[in-house]
């Protein structure tokens, strides 16, 4: 992973007009975006276009079958779940969860990993030894089980899953704007800035942030999907969120009851993650391809 | 199924996975009957854990020393080939002769002393005290005769003995102690504890010098394989494909679907089994506060819709509880005791009253049956109450409540398949570890009921403490267990409604 | 090379003792110690008994040493809730996890490096775009989804696998493919990185230009000098897989060292919880090193930087 080797001058020339045209040129980066956007959109509008509240239940009407099979109706065009709920409504809903998580936890850990590794590339030294050593020491930790065990201990909740994937989710921040930072600490701008006196913050921030950003960016879509997939492994588990919230990660875990009889009730809000995960890392990975070419694969 | 086989079959045997049909462990032609369930017990000294997996293994291995029929509800001699109450707090029985536990030890009077002396020891830390807290201690008076003396009159003395007070083997439990009597546990029962492996399971074969006569009969399949699967899914993929034999506790919509599969018997009965939801009435958690409240209490009461539950949910066999025991049991009724029928207006009425217009946000335990929890969640949203679900397994989840940390449990409760209230509402409610309401008026009237040797007395008793509880909604009865048990065709096995499968009567066909 | 395996190991053993910091406290933020010990039931006298028979009212970094010294002796006291120790409950179980990441290894490498060998001879294809593709998708796939579905397919339908257990050899099959899906990707791009670098660089060109045959290139000249970082990154996977097992062993009901510490987690058994992180940890930190050590081995310019 070493997004970062963008050298300055052919990223500032390329930024101004080539990127737009890359991008929609990158077929993986038209076809993510647009399920992305698409995603972002329903659940910003989720009370706007659900067809019924997601939590009310209706003991009477539970497990309908959605509308392509024979008993299905459009009064509820995605069917039932085991309670009555609408579940086309609840998974409206859920994006709204499977995206809050991903960005909360990408900001958290965006944070943190960024003050590390920016920390680290630009004091380097034995800044960046102490660094590095809290970054090895992370990557040590198991993730799916700190994360399960943290959960049982602050006790599983939405607020809770993303404080604890917050916190651990930062490794691949801190090593990738380390690295980026770096070589451009090294660069004769930065150089000058300082040969004029700028203070380390003003560097730090107009000089070092900006070109680390597109590094910064790629890496967080991949975390995003990465931070969506482990709250839907937690939620599996039992120790993610709770219900009655729809989490797709939560509607997948309860769906699996009917995976033999009833494969759809699993099968939709798998679809969904599938569909949101795919889009993350097409972005992500494509996003990586336009702003630094070189780096593809 | 929507994957069409032959598309997959060919796609994969063009592939380089290529096996032939696995062996299976399970079934007929090994003489191995594989069951399966969710939980294990922590301990399988039947005295050291409270966990139905457990149970289902003491009726197994140990003997009783009386024996109730399950058809006929009376009681016959096991160990004790005859029992007299010499007065309403001692009771003498003769011990049977010739009877050798599993590792050869013949089973004496001593042993029955040993057991009973021991299980009422502080040392001993039984899980469940109300099964043996009415014993004060056991003594031989002759070769084979042995007298308990009682705390005081317990007209369900041998209702107990015939249930959850297993005979152990003294000198070997001396030998090795509970942590060695937990790894390879003897008894004198139908069967014999071959391993013990934690996290998956325990092994057992027949005990072929299986004493003759005992009301148990003789076991007939040779080995019995409990295998832990926390997954219900996974239990029933087993099953389908024939890894284990037997499964219980199938959902509801699963048992009507298996009903078509091939070479799978399902029954459906009902069990001793309640469900009820239990409040924190002293508000010693943060979030319990509410519940102090007796009218928060009764709002829940009314909010939850028992016959939806029951209709859509739970199944066929299931029967509303309005008082806190089953039904059937000796001492238990509901005549006379306050309804909670589905309201949802009034709960809202109540909740205002109790200065909780908008609801109030709290917390709920559960550890069986998520969608029945979440049911109860989906109710008391509708009227306001945002509970959060805390899903645990049972031993975390009684710890939790036992320190008091539970504003609402959702707790289910099969009395040991003790056919009497007191092991049921006594263990709720007299003062024990797992009583969270200690409410000394409800604690005096069942002390009273369970030691008055007067059956009109108790029963009437019992009412009043029913009625009281019901009153002042410590407890929400909602409704008995039915149990869907599904099993290969190959196997002869019938369910008894004390929800303790006799793996030694079963037989294959 | 001595200096460089001497300053690797120096940070690979600070490392593991703050990884032992936090496992330590893990179990300690779980809860108050003396209580959890002493049941239930105990009185406030018995709770007072246990703390100092366990030396639990001493200063926390006391009672730290003397637990990592126990540790370090593969001593980490009694299960909570199975009456046993955890020793013995994570050697019973270690087998299980060691055998499942070892296959799920062997069987991503095995997929993943032809795979990535493949794109990048045939870089900018067709062959190379579905390879790509075919990693983004399966990266997108949860782990449990592909285990429950392999268990529909393979089990349930075609009845060809088990499926729960670690009777045979058989129950690894299902449980492999679904935890060395998720390195594949990851080996791939190393894979096909490497070789592209490979493929490019001077010698190779001089192979090709000698007129040796392509195949005989590829694979005798440039694979072998492209896998070097695959070695590395092999060793590091396994280190997330022993870790991430916890799900794969949880779908398909495997009492390995995930499954243990998931159902220690559910019910507070914290000295077992503690014991698998601080396990996994440390296999972690020895894999990493041993890598890093074999590449430098390998390839002498990472020794100078």
């Amino acid at each position: 992973m070493t997004a970062a080797g963008i050298t300055l001058e052919a990223a500032a020339a390329r930024r101004r007009g080539g990127l737009l045209r890359r991008s929609l040129g990158h077929g993986g980066l038209v076809l993510g975006g647009a399920i992305l956007a698409a995603i972002i959109a329903i659940a910003l509008a989720a009370p706007l276009i659900a067809p019924h509240d997601p939590y009310n239940q209706d003991l009477a009407h539970r497990l309908i079958p959605p509308i392509w099979q024979a008993k299905g109706s459009w009064e509820h065009a995605l069917g039932t779940d085991k309670l009555g709920r609408d579940y086309l409504s609840r998974l409206i809903f859920g994006a709204r969860i499977s995206l809050l998580i991903g960005t909360l936890t990408v900001i958290i850990s965006g944070t943190i990993g960024t003050v590390i590794g920016v920390c680290a590339g630009y004091f380097g030294g034995r800044v960046d030894a102490v660094l590095s050593y809290v970054v090895t020491t992370r990557l040590a930790l198991p993730v799916v089980l700190v994360a399960l065990a943290s959960a049982a201990l602050v006790g599983s909740s939405l607020e809770g899953v993303i404080i604890v994937l917050g916190l651990l989710l930062w490794d691949r921040f801190a090593v990738v704007t380390r690295s980026a930072t770096q070589q451009i600490a090294r660069t004769d701008y930065v150089a000058a800035a300082r040969a004029i006196g700028c203070s380390t913050l003003r560097i730090l921030g107009s000089e070092i942030l900006p070109n680390i950003l597109n590094a910064l960016i790629v890496v967080a879509t991949l975390e995003m999907a990465h931070a969506i997939l482990l709250e839907a492994a937690l939620s599996f588990l039992g120790l993610g969120v709770q219900p009655p919230l729809p989490s797709w990660g939560l509607m997948i875990s309860e769906g699996k009851q009917y995976m033999f009889f009833s494969p759809w009730v699993i099968g939709v809000p798998a679809a969904a993650l599938v569909a949101l995960v795919l889009a993350i890392n097409l972005v992500g990975d494509g996003l990586r391809d336009v702003t630094a070419p070189e780096n593809r694969g | 199924m929507k994957i069409d086989r032959s598309a997959v079959a060919r796609l994969l045997a063009a592939g380089a996975l290529m096996f032939a049909a696995s062996p299976a462990f399970a079934n007929k032609a090994n003489d191995t009957l594989v069951y399966a369930s969710d939980s294990e017990p922590e301990n399988v000294s039947p005295y050291h854990n409270n966990l139905r997996e457990g149970v289902i293994i003491a009726r197994n291995v140990f003997d009783n020393l009386i024996y109730r029929d399950p058809a006929t509800g009376k009681y016959e001699p096991q160990l004790a080939t005859s029992w007299t109450w010499t007065d309403p707090t001692t009771l003498d029985l003769t011990i049977r002769q010739g009877v050798t536990f599993q590792n050869g030890d013949p089973l004496t009077a001593d042993d029955v002393v040993w057991t009973l002396n021991y299980v009422v020891s502080p040392e001993a830390k039984v899980v469940t005290k109300q099964n043996v807290d009415w014993i004060k201690s056991a003594e031989k008076i002759g070769n084979d005769k042995v007298r308990i003396h009682l705390v005081g009159p317990f007209p369900a003395a041998i209702e107990y003995l015939a249930g959850p007070i297993p005979i152990y083997p003294e000198n070997y439990f001396k030998k090795v102690g509970l942590d060695g009597f937990s790894k390879a546990p003897i008894g004198s029962g139908p069967y014999k504890i071959t391993a013990v492996i934690p996290g998956k399971g325990v092994k057992m074969e027949k005990n072929t010098h299986y004493w003759k006569g005992s009301p148990l009969g003789q076991p007939t399949i040779g080995k019995l394989d409990f295998r832990v699967i926390a997954d219900a899914e996974t239990r029933l993929a087993e099953l389908m494909t024939g890894g284990v034999d037997w499964i219980w506790r199938v959902p509801k919509d699963q048992a009507t679907q298996l009903k078509s599969a091939p070479n799978i018997t399902v029954l459906s009965a009902e069990t001793m089994r309640v469900g009820f939801l239990q409040f924190d009435a002293l508000g010693k958690s943060p979030s319990a506060a509410p519940f102090k409240d007796v009218r928060v209490r009764q709002a829940v009461g009314y909010a939850i819709d028992r016959k939806a539950m029951i209709d859509n949910l739970v199944g066929g066999g299931a029967r509303i509880m309005h008082a806190a025991c089953f039904i059937d049991q000796f001492g238990c009724t509901d005549k006379g005791v306050p309804r909670y029928e589905y309201n949802p207006a009034k709960a809202k009425e109540l909740l205002k009253q109790a200065g909780f217009p908008n609801g109030f946000k709290t917390e709920i335990y559960a550890y069986r049956e998520r969608e029945y929890a979440e049911a109860v969640i989906g109710y008391l949203r509708a009227v306001g109450i945002d509970a959060h679900l805390n899903y645990l397994k049972y031993a975390a989840m009684r710890d939790a409540h036992r320190a008091g940390k539970t504003p609402i449990t959702f707790q289910t409760w099969g009395s040991f398949s003790v056919a009497d209230a007191s092991a049921f509402t006594g263990v709720w409610f007299k003062g024990d570890a797992d009583d969270s309401s200690h409410d000394a008026e409800i604690q005096k009237l069942l002390k009273d009921a369970d030691t008055s040797v007067d059956t009109g007395k108790r029963l009437k008793t019992y009412q009043e403490a029913l009625k009281l509880i019901a009153e002042k909604a410590y407890l929400f009865p909602l409704y008995s267990y039915p149990a869907n048990y599904a099993f290969t065709s190959d196997l002869a096995f019938t369910a008894q409604p004390d929800e303790l499968p006799r793996f030694y009567a079963a037989h294959w066909k | 090379m001595l200096s460089f395996t001497t300053q690797r190991l120096a940070v690979a053993l600070s490392v593991a003792l703050t990884v032992s910091i936090v496992a330590f406290m893990l179990l300690h933020l779980s809860g108050d110690l003396a209580t959890a010990i002493a049941g239930p039931e105990a009185t406030a006298a018995q709770i007072a008994e246990i703390s100092r028979q366990f030396g639990l009212d001493r200063p926390i970094t006391l009672q730290y040493l003397d637990w990592l010294w126990r540790a370090v002796h593969f001593d980490f006291g009694n299960s909570f809730y199975y009456r046993d120790t955890v020793t013995s409950l994570v050697a019973s179980r270690m087998p299980v996890t060691m055998t499942l990441g070892a296959i799920s290894l062997a069987l991503a490498l095995v997929i993943a490096i032809p795979l990535g060998v493949l794109a990048a001879v045939y870089s900018g294809t067709i062959i190379d775009r579905l390879a790509l593709g075919f990693c983004v998708l399966g990266q997108a796939v949860p782990a449990f989804c592909l285990g429950l579905g392999l268990i529909i397919v393979f089990a349930v339908q075609l009845r060809w696998l088990p499926v729960s257990g670690t009777a045979s050899w058989k129950n690894y099959i299902m449980p492999s493919i679904a935890l060395g899906w998720y390195a594949v990707p990851a080996v791939m791009r190393l894979s096909r990185n490497g070789m592209l670098e490979v493929l490019s660089s001077d010698y190779i060109r001089t192979a090709r230009a000698k007129g040796l045959r392509p195949s005989v290139v590829i694979l005798k000249h440039a694979l072998r000098n492209a896998i070097i970082p695959v070695v590395a990154l092999a060793a590091v996977q396994f280190g997330f897989m022993l870790g991430g097992s916890i799900v794969i062993e949880a779908v398909f009901n495997m009492q390995g060292l995930g499954y243990l510490a998931w159902e220690a987690i559910a019910r507070n058994d914290f000295p077992v919880v503690q014991a698998v992180v601080l396990i996994l940890a440390v296999l972690y930190v020895a894999l990493t090193f041993l890598a890093d050590v074999a590449n430098a081995f390998l390839d002498p310019r990472i020794r100078l930087a």
